[in-house]
């Protein structure tokens, strides 16, 4: 039966795709006012993807189900996972460069029992320089009993007045394994006399539950340097990049991940990570700081390894050059 | 405010009340030992930081606690008690919030003839809700006739003083510099309730990333003069 293993996708413009509305948010109350170009969600504007993975009846992992709207563009998955080239990997690209003001987007990312996939962006998401209203994300990702993914962005860069807020809601079954990060630069540093927490706000928030509703933990942090400066002692301080990394796994593995994880401040590169369990035994929870993305990345690469030890047996393998 | 209303606030707020305040730093004995915080000024950037983190997340759970209270809706206040614990990511600090708590709801009944002091009391017994401490306030200053304004004055001062008298226990600061970072915080608590009071339980939110690392820190560290 040729058509149980193969891609099933869905591009047409003409069905709906949901609506990414962020104007209940009370942080967001002063960023309501209309784009003055084109119009909050027109076509091109408000990106939709919705990836499901699956283990075909010939037992191979698959991207099964593809649903992509512009400016949201992923062609198909690869196999280059050296350490795990059963693993499908998609990189997620975006037609459209930077989000800009009154820009949505969704992504659904979906496994299926014992599925197994790695999401990453093909570059950094950049937010540009925002005069009307914001840019806003809404991700939903399911994991079935089993299920296993790991996802890990390029870094966000916020420009001058970027308005950005996401939600992401994750509904993982007790079983499964979700390896989450976010990598957030204070800004474009290097650009013109610097810019370094000159955005408007972002606005970030996770949230997990069980298949049967039982909420798990939700994390929500507003970044608004107007009313609280990022480079107040305890928040930034000196530093200027910030990666965030959820990770739901089974006590048991969270146990030995936790185990193996030292926290550190370390004042030679100036980096610094920390780890905690998540409330209700769901997991845990990596912070790392630093100067620069490099270094932040190769921190939270290494946990990925770690974490890919504990849960698969597996090491991950070398970033490519280019990356 | 009525003289026993004052001195029921007093004693709810003194550093002796019995929930076990002096056990913890809040991050302060790792700062210190990483020199984060060495003198006066350190000191006070980062009790501001454990002033603005605790008024967006413990002082929103208070604040809805109180008023689910004097409203007769056991309901919202277990809601409030669930939301902080699933809200509040450290987990040191989750024990803390939890161990004073209880504390807080045992020394309740005893002080309150309330329905609702002792089924929260008995929920946490039994598993229901996780019993944190800012729903205890919330609770105990309703019951005392204490405004909810009182109220958010008082979480502010026990969190500011919780970790200025670990400052004097493990920072180089004298008496005198913790009584000028106290002062001085005082006049910024009008402006940051004014920030939460209309805010409801699903709008808490914190990002302080270093007072998360300091916490990690202690968590798996050997430092243990204080509980957090």
């Amino acid at each position: 039966m040729a058509f149980d293993y193969q891609l099933n996708e869905t591009t047409s413009s003409s069905s709906k795709i949901p609506e990414v509305d962020f104007s209940h948010a009370p942080e967001m109350e002063p960023y309501l006012d209309e784009p003055q170009a084109m119009y909050v969600g027109a076509p091109g504007k408000h990106g939709y993807l919705r990836l499901g993975f699956e283990i075909d009846p010939r037992g191979k992992c698959i991207l099964r189900d593809l649903d992509r709207r512009a400016p949201l563009i992923v062609q198909q998955a690869l196999y280059f996972d050296k350490e795990m080239p059963e693993m499908p990997c998609v990189y997620i690209l975006s037609s459209g460069g930077p989000n800009v003001e009154g820009d949505r987007y969704q992504q659904d990312f979906y496994l299926k029992k014992d599925a197994f996939a790695f999401i990453t962006t093909g570059a950094a998401t950049k937010l540009a320089e925002m005069t009307h209203n914001y840019s806003g994300l809404v991700q939903n990702i399911t994991l079935e009993e089993g299920a296993y993914l790991e996802f890990m962005p390029e870094p966000v860069y916020p420009c001058k007045h970027t308005r950005f807020i996401s939600d992401t809601s994750i509904n993982i079954h007790p079983t499964a394994t979700l390896f989450y990060s976010e990598i957030f630069m204070g800004g474009r540093k290097y650009y013109a006399e610097g810019e370094l927490f000159e955005y408007d706000i972002l606005s970030v928030c996770s949230h997990a539950e069980r298949p049967d509703g039982k909420p798990l933990f939700r994390e929500k942090f507003i970044i608004d340097p107007k009313l609280r400066n990022p480079r107040q002692l305890g928040i930034m301080g000196n530093y200027d990049v910030f990666a965030n990394v959820i990770v739901m796994t089974p006590k048991e593995e969270a146990d030995k991940i936790y185990d193996l994880i030292t926290p550190f401040i370390n004042r030679d590169n100036k980096t610094a990570c920390g780890i905690t369990h998540l409330p209700n035994d769901s997991g845990l929870l990596f912070k790392v700081l630093g100067m620069e993305p490099g270094p932040v990345k190769a921190i939270v690469r290494d946990f990925l390894d770690k974490v890919r030890r504990v849960v698969k047996n597996r090491a991950l393998p070398e970033e490519f050059p280019w990356r | 405010m009525n003289i026993t209303e004052i001195m029921r606030l007093l004693q709810f707020t003194d550093s002796t009340f019995p929930v076990g305040t002096f056990s913890f730093s809040n991050g302060l004995e790792t700062a210190g030992f990483e020199n984060m915080v060495y003198d006066k000024d350190t000191l006070h950037d980062f009790v501001k930081s454990q002033a603005w983190q605790a008024t967006f997340t413990d002082g929103i759970a208070a604040l809805c606690t109180h008023r689910a209270f004097l409203a007769g809706d056991y309901k919202k206040i277990l809601e409030a008690d669930n939301t902080l614990i699933l809200c509040k990511m450290n987990d040191e600090a989750r024990q803390m919030l939890k161990r004073m708590g209880k504390k807080l709801g045992e020394l309740a009944i005893r002080l309150f003839d309330t329905d609702i002091a002792k089924n929260w009391l008995e929920d946490i017994k039994a598993g229901n809700t996780p019993g944190t401490y800012p729903v205890a306030q919330g609770i105990a200053f309703a019951a005392a006739g204490i405004s909810e304004k009182d109220l958010f004055c008082s979480h502010q001062y026990g969190v500011v003083n919780m970790v200025l008298s670990a400052a004097l226990r493990c920072i180089r600061v004298s008496h005198y510099d913790a009584q000028e970072i106290l002062y001085s915080m005082s006049a910024e608590v009008e402006d940051l309730y004014n920030q939460v009071k209309d805010m409801k339980i699903g709008e808490m939110h914190a990002f302080f990333p270093e007072l998360d690392i300091l916490a990690s820190l202690h968590e798996k560290g050997n430092m243990r003069m204080f509980m957090n």
